[in-house]
């Protein structure tokens, strides 16, 4: 292969950063495992299939027609409709992007001891400045590259020597072993984390930004499966830390501290450090993704000159809107609320919204006038039905289970 | 893709305004993404035909769509403190050139309130700031 295929998989993995190893998915994974130790594994294959499938459509739609799924949503459905998906986007966005500042103020609390709120400003001035003086082709790669250690979770999961019959056991879809409500709860999160609308938004627009065409096609679906397969991978491995390091003492996780002793099992003093690392790279990967993906969609929601490998000058609009989200999601952090807390509220709100996001992608997966050849074929067609459907049930669910079994 | 779209029908075929022209991209002469057609003017004639004039640009036209209320206050807002004062801004319908997934309009955005908004963030706030060129 090319080192510029080789290169392009970073899309894939920054993407699969934003979905699988941001700070909603390691507190969902490690809950999972110190509550329900391997049980709740099925969740996270499933989720890696519909995760896959969704972010290969809307790189193929990118590919094909240059146009990203902002685009034709407000284009197929009109202004009408997608007004209401913006709207709930921008709002989950807001507290996503504060939750992710937060993770990384956490990270710099359990290095330094300092409380996490005095770091909101910093990490959002950080934050700031690489989106302003990077290019879209050095974030994607840097926090692809950076976000490697995060296999630290996987070669701690190996170290533990698992049982792997129980393991196995945890990829078939089972009821709960105890506390029914907390382990649906629990499931739906995990999906919540996983299944985000930014995936699509994001992932389309990441390929405008590197060029993809045509040719591309056969490379958009190896992204999308090596790049969601490498954040899967790492997911669960941490769901199995947890399982073997805080299930047998008993420890909830209700602190990112806590989350922290899972990989202080396998590696000891070093594991803490390393989880603090690996949680500090992977919520600024992820806050670069959720502060470019504000100006995404607001700038193609529209028709503004968007893109990150353009200089500020050439996309003031679109690097306002960037700014501004920034400013505006550290006032989270600044003001102190508990970083894990608003993540819980955020998933169950992403829940809520999904089937507005997701829906049009059916229809606009079989428009020939955006894809031509390439639209879905049944088995595609059929997938994404099932994922639909997912979503209802997601969004019907979420709030309930929240109260009933997210304390 | 959209390069293999035809030009706007010819006269007598049909055209289809909603699926095709409203809430299009706009892409200026030079290949600038110049907003999205947010409207559509049509005018009826007094022979009883009713002729399309113009594709229309600004929020608050967009935003009537859904909530004519909701609309005027934007546009109020707009007028007070925008830079394109509240204005929508309409485009002649035979500057419209071709249609499909995109509408390119045969004009320079710079030099229309398309690109008001761009252009007042550049000069004031953005060209200021180090590392934005």
């Amino acid at each position: 292969m090319k080192p510029r295929k080789v290169l392009q998989v970073a899309l894939g993995i920054l993407t699969s950063i934003g979905g699988f190893l941001d700070v909603g998915a390691i507190a969902t994974a490690a809950d999972a495992g110190a509550s329900f130790r391997f049980s709740l594994l099925w969740v996270v294959l499933i989720g890696t299939i519909c995760v896959i499938f969704l972010v290969e459509m809307p790189g193929r739609l990118a590919a094909v027609s240059k146009h990203t799924y902002a685009d034709a949503v407000r284009e197929r459905f009109g202004f009408q409709f997608y007004i209401w998906p913006i709207l709930a986007e921008f709002v989950v966005d807001f507290l996503v992007l504060g939750a992710e500042i937060g993770g990384v103020c956490i990270a710099l609390q359990l290095l330094t001891g300092i409380a996490f709120h005095w770091w909101a400003i910093p990490v959002a001035l950080a934050v700031w400045l690489t989106a302003w003086l990077g290019t879209f082709d050095f974030i994607e790669n840097g926090v692809a590259l950076l976000g490697l250690i995060t296999l630290a979770f996987v070669a701690g999961g190996i170290v533990l020597h698992p049982p792997w019959g129980e393991l196995a056991k945890g990829f078939i879809p089972a009821a709960a072993p105890q506390e029914p409500a907390h382990y649906w709860f629990t499931a739906v999160s995990i999906m919540g984390a996983l299944i985000s609308p930014y995936l699509l938004y994001f992932y389309s627009s990441g390929a405008i930004e590197d060029g993809w065409g045509k040719k591309d096609l056969t490379m958009n679906r190896m992204v999308a499966g090596v790049g969601m397969g490498f954040g899967s991978i790492v997911q669960m491995g941490m769901l199995v830390t947890a399982a073997m390091v805080l299930a047998p003492q008993g420890i909830q996780v209700d602190q990112y501290g806590q989350i922290a002793l899972t990989l202080v099992g396998p590696f000891g003093e070093w594991g803490y450090y390393l989880f603090a690392v690996s949680l500090g790279i992977t919520c600024f990967g992820a806050c670069m993704e959720q502060a470019l993906e504000t100006g995404f969609v607001v700038s193609q929601a529209l028709g503004w000159n968007w893109g990150e490998s353009k200089r500020p000058v050439e996309a003031t609009r679109f690097t306002m809107a960037y700014t501004l989200s920034i400013a505006a999601s550290s006032l989270l952090m600044v003001i102190g609320i508990d970083p894990l807390k608003l993540t819980l509220f955020s998933m169950a709100l992403t829940a809520v919204m999904l089937p507005l996001v997701v829906t049009p992608l059916l229809v606009i997966m079989n428009d020939r006038h955006y894809l031509g050849e390439h639209t879905n074929g049944w088995f595609t067609n059929t997938v994404v039905g099932l994922i639909i459907g997912l979503t209802f049930v997601m969004a019907l669910v979420a709030i309930p289970l929240e109260y009933l079994g997210g304390g | 893709m959209a390069e293999d779209f035809p030009e706007m029908p010819e006269n007598g075929s049909r055209l289809r305004l909603i699926r095709d022209v409203l809430d299009s991209q706009m892409v200026d002469r030079r290949h600038r993404q110049s907003g999205k057609v947010d409207g559509i003017l049509a005018e009826l004639r007094e022979d009883g035909r009713l002729v399309i004039t113009a594709v229309e640009n600004g929020l608050p036209e967009a935003v009537r769509r859904v909530s004519p209320k909701v609309g005027d206050w934007i546009a109020a807002l707009g007028r007070r403190w925008g830079v394109r004062k509240g204005e929508i801004y309409r485009i002649p319908f035979d500057k419209v050139r071709r249609a499909g997934i995109e509408v390119r309009i045969d004009l320079d955005a710079e030099a229309t309130p398309l690109l008001a908004w761009e252009k007042w963030l550049h000069d004031h706030i953005v060209r200021h700031i180090p590392g934005a060129g």
